[in-house]
């Protein structure tokens, strides 16, 4: 029996031996990754005879938990995909380094500890308004000119309101996402570049008057009647975008890469009929080039290379494929996506709402709070903010719970 | 050795190795890491009890051990519910077969199918509430809420996994023998007397197989619905172990934390049975 | 009369659960854009497009047939194991019984969370990785426990004078097993067949950490949800393919189940 376990083994070993590459991610059998994934395996596999690169789609709810007991047990793929960030930043100890073949990328902060960079960026991801341009206009507001400040976008809540039509913004908060969105979006205009550090570290509080008012501006749009009764049981992914597609919701938090954003909107409702804004915040101090308010933007996924895998090397080269213009270049058509890799040709997507956005993501972009607190402290913010749009908490009780976990968090 | 014993061994010993490799190392090696304070992908150091200290003072965990007793509290509809279909379905309630038949289908699918249809069915405008309109009564925001959303899972789940009990009830109730209730009946009988003095003390095996092997089920087989209905929340107020280890261990990247939470679950799951078969037992003796 | 009366319920307990197969199906039939834009209303224009796209372009029909082995073969091995140490513990006596039944069932009661890592280190130990018997084992070894309690317990209910009468007639032990106990234990080895096909087939988890790269179908539809969205109608369509072998070996299977046995047949 042994024997044969060995045999099997060494069989195994050596097919391995033929050079195969295996990449794991939860994307690549989606179709509109598909041709994407395509060209990088044929580029690769053209440069590289004799190789074979194997995708392996996992299923998403369980991803990190395979990837880390595999990683932990010294095993897993060669190549792996992650989200930037906490999930990234967890996985720092089983990558390689990548810092220099990292150059000219953008969204880098999410996959580096400062001086090394451990996965290449694909997408940029970031947060911005969409709006439905013929409820704007049924509640008499100009469908040409979306609300700039806090107080704008309250009078458009206000008009939104008055008409019954749909609630102002469709919020989905199941899994604490519609907290999330909306933090990082006030965030970006409310914290100063100094004070967004200091977050990330730790070091500012969500106690601090600055995070305070941001949890209580969530509660206030709550009291106002912004959002549809029942955000709590409604998933933002895709439960409150499918309502705003269906117009039941005049607004919505969306990203700028993936779904939920210019290209699924513009395609389900017709692109003239969408619009999209910067979110405005109150007491904003952070302004953009054009003095409107900033928007949160973070590098979204990337692939980074195993220290344990066969052959680093190739790996590595493979990596290098996938975080090229050509390749990605399909990737941003089909998807939508909003590419790290400043040299790939967009010139193929054209939307009039993305023409609006692209300028602001040199123009306005400021960091992406949520994404640089800790693992625990997201969840903490999920379970509060539920409870604070159920009222079954208050800020100030919130805010002492959060720093409870962000103390522990940064501690160690 | 007898031939008895001997046959015994025997038959045991490959269930035995299975078990021993797959299921009762893997457990020590569990326990093991719950004394360390491992990390993303790192081993972690030996810490002693500390993650059993810091369990204590977590308010998510004390939640989900309180969210546990609540849906153990519920456990004798459980048990119940199908019991009675089954016995009814045994007896030969008209459509009975039709019944038999369709039950098991919910158990079938996907709880990605069953949680999707659910949560429209419970939405603040869903039909249930819909429904409930009709007869006067307002609406809820039936898993938006923190008051009803544990409840409304315990429902789903229970009409999604009821089937199963009910095959195993109905495979139970093949073993009474049919003799004893024809003779039961001609003595004229009614059927609760036939339930109550010769169908459940005969099937009490079964019953507590079914008591103990649903209550390790509803402790850790309801990650797909609370992932798809809720999430855990709102708040904690549906987060169980079960899914509080999933979000330790693939969210927050502690394996050591996450196989404390395990160990704890274990202990509860076998403190629970061990008290199910004592009580069945005695009232046996009885 | 009261028989009719309860009639009303269990129908109406009937009609919802079919109606998840009747949602899975018509949904199956949508275009994703359909679904979103009105999901519990008729498909209006039918497609099987979701069918042939499931099936082929997210190779469904590659791991339908690592699902099928790693089924029928833990399946049969499950039930075999069961009656024969079902049988042991409880019709024969031998010293630690009770120890050995204990931890079986203490065996039941770990979840399968807590051993991810160790279980993944055990099968690479083994060198079971990737491989189909090794899946086979895994799911065996995991099913074990309860399948063994169930036996048990079905032949613990079972009258005491049956196998008596077999041994006063000059049967060995294993003669009792294999010509009395295995044909009276029919309805629960059925049920043990029908609830381990369904938990082996539906399992993600434990094929996920053993089969990394010949996925079975259950993880193939698993990945069919993405981060952000899931395309209803494509995952509706492998739901329903992936449920049928399920429901049919069901309805083959469960009329065996028969009402009732007669003492007096086997004893005579």
């Amino acid at each position: 029996m042994k024997y044969l376990f060995a045999a099997t083994l060494a069989l195994m070993g050596s097919t391995a031996m033929a050079e195969e590459l295996t990449v794991w991610d939860w994307k690549s059998g989606d179709p509109a990754a598909a041709s994407y994934i395509a060209a990088a395996k044929t580029a690769f596999e053209a440069a590289h005879p004799g190789v074979t690169v194997n995708f392996v789609m996992q299923p998403n709810d369980q991803y990190y938990t395979l990837l880390g007991t595999a990683l932990s047990s010294g095993s897993g793929p060669d190549v792996f995909l992650m989200n930037g960030g906490a999930q990234a930043k967890a996985r720092f100890g089983a990558l390689t380094d990548l810092t220099a073949e990292a150059k000219g990328l953008a969204g880098l902060p999410e996959f580096s500890d400062g001086a090394v960079v451990h996965a290449l960026p694909i997408t940029i991801q970031g947060f911005v308004v969409y709006y439905n341009k013929k409820l704007y206009a049924d509640a008499g507001l100009d469908p040409a000119k979306p609300p700039t400040t806090w107080d704008e976008l309250k009078k458009v809540c206000e008009a939104i309101k008055a008409k019954g039509a749909a609630p102002c913004f469709a919020m989905g908060n199941k899994e604490g996402f519609g907290a999330e969105f909306f933090v990082s979006s006030l965030a970006a205009s409310m914290l100063t570049a100094d004070e967004q550090a200091a977050f990330a570290k730790g070091e500012l509080k969500w106690s601090s008057p600055k995070m305070k008012a941001i949890l209580q501006a969530f509660v206030d749009t709550k009291d106002w009647g912004w959002y549809e009764d029942g955000a709590n049981s409604t998933a933002k992914f895709m439960d409150e975008y499918e309502m705003f597609m269906r117009g039941e919701g005049a607004n919505t938090i969306g990203l700028l890469s993936d779904v939920a954003h210019w290209k699924q909107f513009g395609d389900m409702m017709g692109a003239e009929n969408i619009g999209a804004f910067r979110h405005p915040a109150p007491d904003a101090v952070t302004l953009a080039a054009d003095g409107g308010p900033m928007m949160p933007l973070a590098g979204g996924i990337g692939y980074g290379v195993n220290k344990a895998g066969k052959n680093v090397a190739l790996a590595t080269d493979l990596v290098k494929t996938l975080a090229d213009a050509g390749p990605i270049a399909a990737f941003a058509k089909d998807a939508g996506i909003l590419p790290a890799n400043p040299a790939v040709d967009t010139s193929s997507m054209s939307s009039p709402t993305l023409t609006t956005i692209l300028p602001w993501t040199t123009s306005a972009a400021a960091p992406m709070a949520h994404a640089n607190a800790s693992a625990a402290e997201l969840e903490a913010l999920h379970q509060q903010s539920q409870l604070l749009l159920n009222g079954e908490t208050t800020v100030d009780k919130a805010a002492a719970a959060l720093d409870e976990v962000q103390a522990k968090a940064h501690a160690g | 050795m007898s031939p008895e014993r001997r046959t015994a061994w025997a038959f045991l010993a490959p269930s035995l190795v299975l078990i021993a490799i797959f299921r009762i190392a893997p457990l020590i090696w569990g326990a093991q890491l719950s004394l360390t304070d491992a990390r993303g992908i790192t081993p972690g150091a030996f810490i002693g009890l500390e993650n059993y200290r810091e369990l204590a003072f977590d308010p998510a965990f004390r939640d989900s051990i309180s969210n546990t007793i609540l849906l153990i509290a519920t456990l004798p509809v459980w048990v119940c519910f199908p019991l009675l279909l089954a016995i009814l379905i045994h007896q030969g309630v008209p459509g009975g077969r039709f019944y038999r038949a369709t039950y098991f289908f919910p158990a079938i699918l996907s709880s990605v199918i069953v949680g999707s249809i659910f949560n429209t069915l419970l939405r603040r405008d869903g039909a249930v509430n819909a429904a409930l309109k009709l007869v006067g009564i307002a609406p809820t925001d039936w898993l938006g809420s923190s008051h009803t959303a544990l409840l409304s899972l315990i429902a789903v789940q229970l009409w999604a996994t009821f089937g199963m009990s009910l095959l195993i009830f109905l495979a139970g109730l093949s073993t009474v023998p049919q003799d004893m209730i024809e003779a039961a009946r001609l003595d004229g009988a009614r059927l609760r007397h036939l339930v109550w003095f010769i169908i459940i003390p005969a099937l009490r095996p079964i019953i507590e197989f079914v008591a103990v092997v649903t209550t390790i089920g509803i402790l850790t087989s309801m990650f797909g619905l609370i992932y798809v209905l809720t999430a855990g929340g709102p708040g904690t107020s549906t987060t169980l172990p079960e899914f509080l280890i999933w979000l330790e261990l693939g969210k927050l990247n502690r394996p050591g934390y996450a196989a404390a939470i395990s160990m704890v679950l274990f202990a509860l799951m076998a403190g629970l049975a061990w008290a199910q078969i004592r009580i069945m037992q005695r009232n046996a003796d009885v | 009369m009261s028989k009719r009366l309860l009639s009303i319920p269990m129908a109406l307990i009937a009609l919802s659960c079919l109606y998840p197969l009747f949602f899975a199906l018509n949904n199956a039939l949508k275009t994703n854009k359909e679904d979103i834009l009105n999901r519990f209303g008729l498909a209006t224009s039918p497609t099987f497009e979701n069918f042939t796209q499931a099936w082929t372009r997210s190779h469904l029909s590659d791991y339908f047939l690592n699902s099928v082995t790693a089924t029928v073969g833990a399946v049969l091995l499950l039930m075999l194991l069961a009656s024969m140490a079902g049988f042991a513990l409880a019709i024969l006596r031998f010293p630690l019984r009770h120890l050995v039944f204990i931890a079986i069932l203490a065996s039941l009661m770990i979840p399968v969370q807590v051993v991810l890592v160790p279980f993944y280190k055990t099968v690479i130990a083994f060198g079971l990785l990737n491989t189909r018997i090794g899946l086979i084992l895994s799911y065996t070894a995991f099913f074990l426990p309860f399948s063994i309690y169930l036996m048990t317990s079905f032949y613990a209910g079972l009258p005491r004078e049956l196998t008596e009468a077999a041994r006063i007639d000059g049967a060995r032990f294993w003669q009792v097993w294999w010509f009395v106990m295995l044909p009276l234990g029919k309805p629960a080895l059925i049920t043990l067949g029908i609830l381990n096909a369904l938990y082996c087939w539906n399992d993600v988890l434990i094929s996920l950490l053993v089969l990394q790269d010949k996925r079975t179908l259950m993880v193939g539809i698993a990945a069919l949800r993405g981060e952000y969205t899931t395309n209803i109608p494509l995952l509706s369509a492998g739901i329903v393919l992936a449920a049928l072998p399920i429901v049919a070996i069901y309805l083959i299977f469960q009329r065996q189940i028969v009402n009732g046995i007669a003492t007096g047949a086997v004893k005579g």
